[in-house]
């Protein structure tokens, strides 16, 4: 695996995913009660031997990089290895933003060569599973392949969201862009393993997408593409519903995604926080709960990052609760998403038992006794004078309002 | 300004702590879940700015040294400075081991030869408490002392535990009493002490020319400098301040933790506590579990009842089991039905399916162990209790027993021997 570059798609702003994106790429939603989405994709990394990381990104980087730092949750701080921040950046011949995953892989060809990496391995930063790179590493050398793809297998419903692959044997006949209907139950994972050398010809056209402009025409050139099948727990976080499924499956008596491996720990940039403190009246059950948490209420069903803190008499249900929220006593919380630093007054209700997620954007504050609809989203820095008589009605969306930002 | 230094003395046998400390330092005995004893000395030394330490160690320095490390989450992993552990070296006797505190720093001046620091700092690595020594430091040069001592109010009973110093109304000592049975004065001394840098060298020297001392801060140099009216000075310390170094006291100030508010404020945001943290996911309530005021760490799992107990990482209690009024450290198992009450259980322990591990009343104290006395049960590091074994009061289960070391159940003040260590 010395001989591997990895270069991580770290993701865009994904609109899907609405206000958690406003100011973080989606690899960098916190998730799980204390990782970033990108974790599992680094530590996948580390356990499998990959000691030279490339973070593709351009979405509001700063998130990223004060997760990712130097590297060292991830023991890519070494003198051999590392992981780089690649950002867009100016030369004399181009300007502007990558235009797509091909694209970004391109303009920061000199890294990729620079590392003489026989093989480059793409990784989209934005999924959740946990898998060894060995074994794909191991098909593709069994293959003598040029190009080799993770599959995973997924339900007829659900085509639609994925690249899906059609196969001849072992052999890859065909690819379908997020297809409707389809006879393939194989979906591309995202994550491709190139000869370095086959990579960067086939760059040389200037492609705008992998998957479009550079997987397709190897495959219709007859380049030999294999496929390595991925049976583990695999999960695209990119959209709200299935970040927020993705987080409450956690929650389940045996969950499909273990966080507490041994052998294969989901490493993180870990913040000093002293232990969960449940004062009286604290009542937590069949939740994911971080150091750092101050817990004085009822909390069910539920996700609560570092640092949250439950007043007495509030409750929080089948809900989200990022870094630093709080919630004051009385206030009930449910089938919501809390980004960081968000704050709900005393005897506030936000959201609702109905089908819509709520969401209360980063820094965001909802005045004592007010309600926020279910389904409605307040924007990061969102405050009291967005509120009419004490309400945000369901569904209503309250913009961003970065300039108003005061808190630390 | 120059740059400041501080030794900690972290060596003492710890004997009072009974098993705790038997196989490692007292200052690296575990601490409210997820710290060890020692990270409030340290966490204090850089809060208050200070990046150069030495960490005095003697008596079995393996589990302070792994805790330690290269001082990374202190921030004490520098270019210039750092954290040192000084463990004593051979010299011209086959004992040549700290004879006392003094004997301590006087072996280790050495370590001050190249640094340029205008006073030394001396700390104990064995008490809990939040202290910005910056302005200990004001205060003794405000003073114009030649050695300042930290101290701060005890009890009227509790004087004859410690160090007891009178002063006058500049705070100038008067008296320097060691463990008095009666005193004017109820002023202890936290065993911190600031030292002017030459006042410190000549004393040292001076004290160990002396046949007859024993080279202890508290016991010969201190009452020796009052009693010939040398600038020592008292600096009062009001906030909380506690040595762990007895079984009750450990328990009782693991406890104060769970008051409301609690003794010492661990969500701290201008003073945080820091430590080495391993990578364990978060917390894990389990339907039906009961928990309430406890402090539990990442990596834990309930799905019994926890209360007023704290679980360090990794703790698991299973279903239909009870924990009350103890203290569970890293990755013990508690098995289903089992009932824990008022225990202390070290690492990996495992209470096996309805063990009940402190039951009844009785208070005969340990056969073994003079120290535990007050009810509390001990249970040593990767001990197994069989299942429904029960363990009365004050007994004590050494480390690595196994479930065949059981015959039958444990008597209030038994003893369960477990494999001698090799060393």
């Amino acid at each position: 695996m010395r001989d591997t570059l990895a270069l991580v798609l770290s993701g865009g702003g994904a609109e899907q995913m609405s206000v958690l994106t406003s100011e973080r790429a989606v690899s960098a939603i916190p998730f799980g009660g204390k990782y970033r989405v990108i974790d599992f994709v680094l530590s996948n990394c580390c356990h499998s031997g990959i000691d030279r990381v490339g973070i593709l990104t351009q979405h509001a980087p700063t998130s990223l990089h004060d997760h990712v730092g130097s590297g060292r949750g991830w023991n890519l701080d070494r003198r051999d290895a590392r992981v780089l921040i690649l950002q867009p950046y100016l030369t004399r011949a181009h300007h502007g933003a990558y235009r797509g995953s091909a694209d970004a892989v391109a303009r920061n060809w000199d890294v990729v060569s620079g590392s003489r990496a026989r093989r480059t391995l793409v990784l989209p930063g934005d999924h959740v599973y946990k898998m060894d790179y060995r074994g794909l590493f191991q098909t593709h050398e069994q293959n003598e392949a040029a190009v080799t793809l993770a599959v995973a297998p997924v339900p007829a419903e659900e085509t639609h969201r994925f690249g899906m692959v059609q196969l001849d044997g072992q052999r890859i006949s065909g690819l379908e862009e997020k297809p409707r209907a389809t006879t393939s139950r194989l979906a591309s994972m995202g994550v491709v393993l190139f000869e370095t050398a086959v990579l960067g010809e086939a760059l040389g056209s200037s492609p705008r997408d992998l998957w479009v402009d550079v997987l397709a025409p190897l495959i219709q050139r007859g380049e030999r593409v294999a496929v390595h099948r991925f049976e583990g727990y695999w999960e695209d976080v990119g959209t709200l519903d299935t970040y927020y499924r993705a987080n409450l499956d956690l929650l389940e008596p045996r969950p499909r995604l273990m966080l507490d491996d041994p052998e294969w720990p989901i490493l993180t940039r870990d913040e000093e926080r002293p232990p969960v403190t449940m004062r009286p009246g604290a009542e937590v059950e069949a939740s994911l709960v971080a150091n750092g948490c101050q817990v004085a209420g009822r909390v069910q069903r539920s996700i609560l990052f570092p640092g949250v803190k439950v007043e007495r008499g509030a409750e929080i249900v089948d809900s989200v609760v990022m870094q630093d929220a709080e919630v004051g006593s009385g206030a009930r919380i449910q089938r919501a998403i809390l980004d960081k630093l968000a704050c709900v007054g005393a005897g506030a209700t936000v959201g609702g038992s109905g089908r819509e997620l709520t969401l209360i954007g980063k820094y965001a504050v909802v005045p004592e006794r007010a309600r926020v609809g279910a389904g409605a989203i307040l924007g990061v820095g969102a405050g009291p004078s967005d509120f009419v008589a004490d309400q945000v009605a369901p569904g209503v969306r309250i913009a961003d309002r970065f300039e108003l930002i005061a808190r630390p | 300004m120059n740059p400041r230094y501080a030794f900690v003395l972290a060596g003492g046998l710890g004997s009072r702590l009974c098993l705790l400390s038997e196989r490692r330092a007292k200052p690296a005995v575990p601490f409210a879940g997820k710290y060890r004893i020692i990270d409030f000395t340290l966490s204090n030394c850089v809060n208050s700015g200070i990046y150069d330490v030495g960490v005095l160690t003697q008596y079995r320095p393996t589990s302070l040294r792994q805790h330690i490390g290269i001082g990374r989450p202190w921030d004490l992993d520098r270019t210039r400075g750092g954290v040192q552990i000084l463990q004593p070296s051979l010299g011209l006797l086959d004992d040549d081991w700290y004879q006392g505190t003094a004997d301590a720093i006087h072996r280790n001046l050495v370590h001050l030869r190249r640094r340029k620091s205008d006073e030394v700092l001396i700390l104990s690595g064995d008490h809990v408490y939040k202290m910005d020594y910056s302005v200990l430091y004001a205060f003794h040069k405000a003073s114009n002392a030649a050695c300042t001592v930290a101290v701060t109010e005890v009890p009227a009973e509790g004087i004859s535990s410690f160090g007891i110093l009178e002063t006058d109304a500049a705070g100038r000592v008067t008296g320097f009493l060691e463990k008095p049975r009666q005193a004017s004065s109820r002023l202890a001394s936290m065993g911190v002490y600031l030292f002017d840098r030459k006042a410190l060298f000549e004393w040292l020297a001076e004290d160990a020319a002396l046949k007859d001392s024993t080279h202890d801060f508290g016991r010969d140099l201190l009452p020796r400098l009052v009693g010939r009216g040398a600038a020592v000075y008292a600096y009062r310390f009001r906030g909380y301040w506690q040595d762990v170094g007895t079984l009750d006291s450990y328990y009782q100030t693991n406890m104060e933790l769970l008051g409301e508010p609690p003794a010492l404020e661990l969500h701290d945001a201008d003073w945080i506590l820091h430590t080495q943290s391993a990578d364990r996911p978060p917390v894990r309530f389990e339907p039906r579990n009961r928990t309430a005021r406890s402090l539990i760490c990442n990596g834990s799992q309930v799905a019994g009842e926890v209360v007023n107990s704290i679980l360090s990482p990794g703790v698991i209690v299973r279903a239909g089991a009870v924990v009350r009024d103890s203290i569970i450290m890293n990755d013990t198992v508690i098995g289903t039905g089992a009932r824990v009450d008022r225990a202390v259980l070290d690492k990996e322990v495992v209470v096996g399916e309805g063990a009940k591990v402190g039951l009844g009343e009785a208070t005969t104290p340990n056969q073994a162990c003079e120290h535990l006395v007050s009810g509390l049960v001990l249970v040593g590091k990767s001990a197994r209790i069989p299942p429904g074994v029960e363990v009365g009061r004050n007994a004590r289960i050494g480390p690595g027993v196994t479930e065949a070391d059981f015959t039958a159940a444990v008597p209030a003040g038994g003893v369960i021997r477990g494999p001698e260590p090799e060393h």
